[in-house]
């Protein structure tokens, strides 16, 4: 089946429910507003052709002979609008600005997180390239891109004309060779996935995971009778098989249900790695986050589309504070 | 020249994450006649309604002020709505300041309203990412939405280009502990969204990261409700405010300026370790309200914290620290309790709530309140919205 404008899994069924607040009934029912197009790309159309063919399009004024990228206008509002000309721009540049990057992301994008988007100044353009920024070595953690960080733009394999057709990476992840090809593709790139790092058990790991397990032991408890921490884990299931220096335990979400038990005799959706298993004493306390324990290289996961269900996890030590 | 104009009536429905008791029909309804009571007036007396209603699909409705004009008595009255992203309810009130201002109607409403949490997402079966991914159509749609613009990755741009510049400004430290205050502060506010709720600067510190480098609990929050500000002339101000025994609060300066959606290093493009919006604002409301000094001659500060270190950017772009010194804001006790401004006492955006076309309305009314209570002399109304916060715009009011 062709892929849709709409992914299908988004798209809900037809109904409706009941809500009571306060012993009055309240209708909800679901629904969209939705406009589907075929949205004419008009003079910015060049651009997007261009990178169907691995070129990168800039426009320079014909008066005053500034340069931007992309190529956003036809005229110079700064010439009492001048005429702009394309012209093909270097593939290799540098970071405007430190970028952000995103963790918890919007609806269509859940499936990326984390992802970089930065700004790259190209060639002797004065203005800066909006694009998708990536590594090669796992998960993008803050410090792999700064300002002034040289990178390169690479191209998907497969292009439709979009910005998603492109992205950059830093260029100390390239060989020379690599840096010196025009139009590198994400295929030619080393995308080895990082090992599933090996935890060697000791005697005080398992100290410290007997610990854990009772602070998470009460953790489940508590989202049995707290509606705000079900609420979190709500139409949500996934098996976590979790391996630390104490050994192994798993956490089951059971749609607004939290189940731990011990060993690992289960088929995980996903796994992760904590080395040092107090790292789940201090978050059933909501004294630190799995995100932010990600994000420091503390805690490892299998698979980084699963950042949704740790945003999820990360919810409940929270709504049990609040309860 | 433009006559004087007044604040002569504020309402507000409470800020709640979700309104299930309430359409967007039922929160205008609320704002109004609570405004309409405070200003102690018929709804009769006024002439026209300025909405400030920022993002169609939330209401699922291309002009959902149509279906307010009627069930809020001004039939038959003109109407006009104003959208301008986050900033959309201060260029509200600039529209209908400036309705009274040209002796145009010598009364006139404004109305701020938003749902947001109606939208869902089935996948995860929640909200938030729903929500994000409705504000996300507000980027730019040829370049930057299908790479992942959101409204957070676009103001953490900015914050990040700054940090660069000042490496030593914005430390953790100090936006965790704003957070902790302006938290203690929307306890005060009872329509704040997060009150009863404790956050200190150690939870704040210690809370996830949504978008490097903005935490969780230094983030605004997603809101349902509405407010609304009655604007009057100089004459039946008074005679209003005679007879609610209110002083009038009159708006002296006004500013603002949307700055270039393309970032770049020269010319007019946006210059990312800047907000020159807020900036330029700030200097054009100075100039007409005639300040000069305003750390000195500014008391009270309403403003739109879509995140804390942006709030700590702003406050040194509109002159109450220097650049690249805005932890002075804590570290020099400014914004602390005592200090010589007293910063977002509603709790803030972060605090109170952000119903987008309208949290500005709530700043105002904020505002109006702590000069009336306490009774201060001069209040700014702060306003950021668009991405990479393009836009801004500022109220100056005095007490009367």
């Amino acid at each position: 089946m062709p892929e849709k404008v709409i992914p299908l899994h988004m798209i809900p069924d037809k109904g409706s429910e009941i809500l009571i607040i306060n012993g009055k009934q309240y209708l909800q029912t679901n629904t969209a507003m939705f406009t589907f197009y075929k949205r004419s790309k008009g003079e910015l159309s060049p651009y997007f052709l261009g990178l169907k063919e691995k070129k990168i399009y800039g426009a320079k004024c014909t008066n005053c002979g500034i340069i931007r990228v992309p190529p956003f206008m036809e005229r110079c509002p700064d010439c009492e609008f001048a005429a702009m000309e394309l012209m093909e721009m270097p593939d290799r540049g540098k970071l405007l600005h430190t970028p952000p990057i995103t963790y918890f992301a919007h609806s269509l994008f859940q499936d990326m997180a984390p992802f970089g988007r930065g700004r790259v100044l190209l060639g002797e353009s004065i203005t800066a390239l909006p694009i998708l920024l990536y590594t090669t070595k796992g998960v993008l953690r803050p410090g792999i891109f700064k300002r002034d960080t040289p990178v390169k733009v690479i191209f998907r394999d497969e292009r439709v004309g979009a910005p998603t057709d492109i992205f950059a990476v830093p260029m100390s992840e390239l060989s020379e060779e690599q840096i010196g090809k025009n139009g590198l593709q994400e295929s030619e790139l080393d995308w080895t996935n990082p090992q599933e790092p090996q935890v060697k058990e000791t005697a005080e790991g398992h100290k410290a995971l007997d610990k854990a397990l009772i602070g998470l032991s009460k953790l489940s408890d508590g989202v049995k009778t707290s509606a705000r921490a079900q609420h979190d884990l709500a139409g949500w299931r996934r098996v976590i098989r979790v391996n630390t220096s104490g050994g192994s335990f798993g956490i089951m979400i059971e749609d607004g249900r939290l189940e731990i038990s011990a060993g690992e005799n289960y088929s995980p959706d996903f796994i992760i790695v904590c080395e040092d298993p107090g790292l789940f004493t201090e978050w059933v306390e909501y004294r630190e986050s799995l995100t932010n324990a990600i994000i420091s290289a503390k805690l490892w996961i299998s698979k980084n589309s699963e950042f949704k269900t740790i945003f999820k996890l990360d919810r409940v030590p929270r709504s049990l504070k609040r309860t | 020249m433009a006559r004087k104009v007044a604040i002569v009536g504020a309402g507000q429905t409470p800020c709640k994450g979700r309104w299930v008791e309430k359409t967007y029909w039922g929160l205008a309804q609320m704002a109004v006649a609570a405004a309409i009571k405070d200003a102690g007036i018929s709804v009769k007396e006024v002439e026209g309604v300025i909405y400030g209603i920022y993002n169609d699909i939330f209401e699922l409705s291309a002009i959902p002020e149509h279906a307010l004009h009627g069930i809020i008595g001004m039939a038959n009255k003109p109407g006009m709505r104003v959208t301008c992203g986050g900033a959309t309810g201060a260029y509200a009130m600039l529209t209908a300041y400036t309705w009274v201002a040209s002796g145009l109607y010598d009364i006139v409403m404004c109305l701020g309203v938003e749902k947001a949490t109606d939208a869902f997402d089935f996948d995860s079966q929640t909200s938030t990412p729903e929500v994000i991914k409705t504000i996300a159509w507000s980027g730019d749609t040829f370049f930057e939405r299908e790479i992942g613009w959101t409204a957070s990755d676009s103001y953490a741009e900015v914050v990040l280009a700054y940090m660069d510049m000042y490496p030593g400004d914005l430390s953790d430290e100090v936006s965790a502990k704003i957070s902790e205050l302006l938290c203690q502060q929307a306890q005060n506010n009872p329509y704040a969204q997060r009150r009863g709720e404790i956050v200190t600067a150690d939870m704040a510190m210690k809370s996830r990261y949504i978008v490097y480098p903005f935490k969780l609990l230094e983030t605004c929050v997603y809101t349902e409700g509405a407010g609304a500000i009655i604007f009057a002339e100089e004459e039946k101000a008074k005679a209003i405010c005679r007879n609610m025994a209110t002083p009038p609060v009159w708006i002296t300066g006004i500013g603002a300026a949307n700055e270039h959606h393309v970032a770049g290093i020269q010319g007019n493009h946006k210059t990312m370790h800047r907000i020159l919006s807020d900036h330029i604002a700030a200097r054009a409301a100075y100039q007409m309200a005639g300040i000069t000094n305003p750390l000195k001659e500014i008391t009270v500060i309403e403003l739109h914290d879509a995140y804390i270190k942006q709030l700590q950017i702003t406050m040194a772009e509109m002159g109450f620290v220097p650049l690249g010194r805005a932890d002075d804001l804590v570290k020099e006790g400014l914004m602390l309790p005592g200090g010589p401004i007293l910063v977002n006492p509603s709790g803030g955006l972060t605090y109170a709530g952000h119903y987008v076309g309208g949290s500005n309305m709530m700043s105002c009314w904020s505002a109006r309140r702590e000069l009336i209570t306490r009774g201060l002399d001069r209040a700014l109304v702060h306003s950021t919205g668009s991405t990479i916060a393009q836009y801004a715009c500022i109220l100056i009011l005095e007490r009367g």
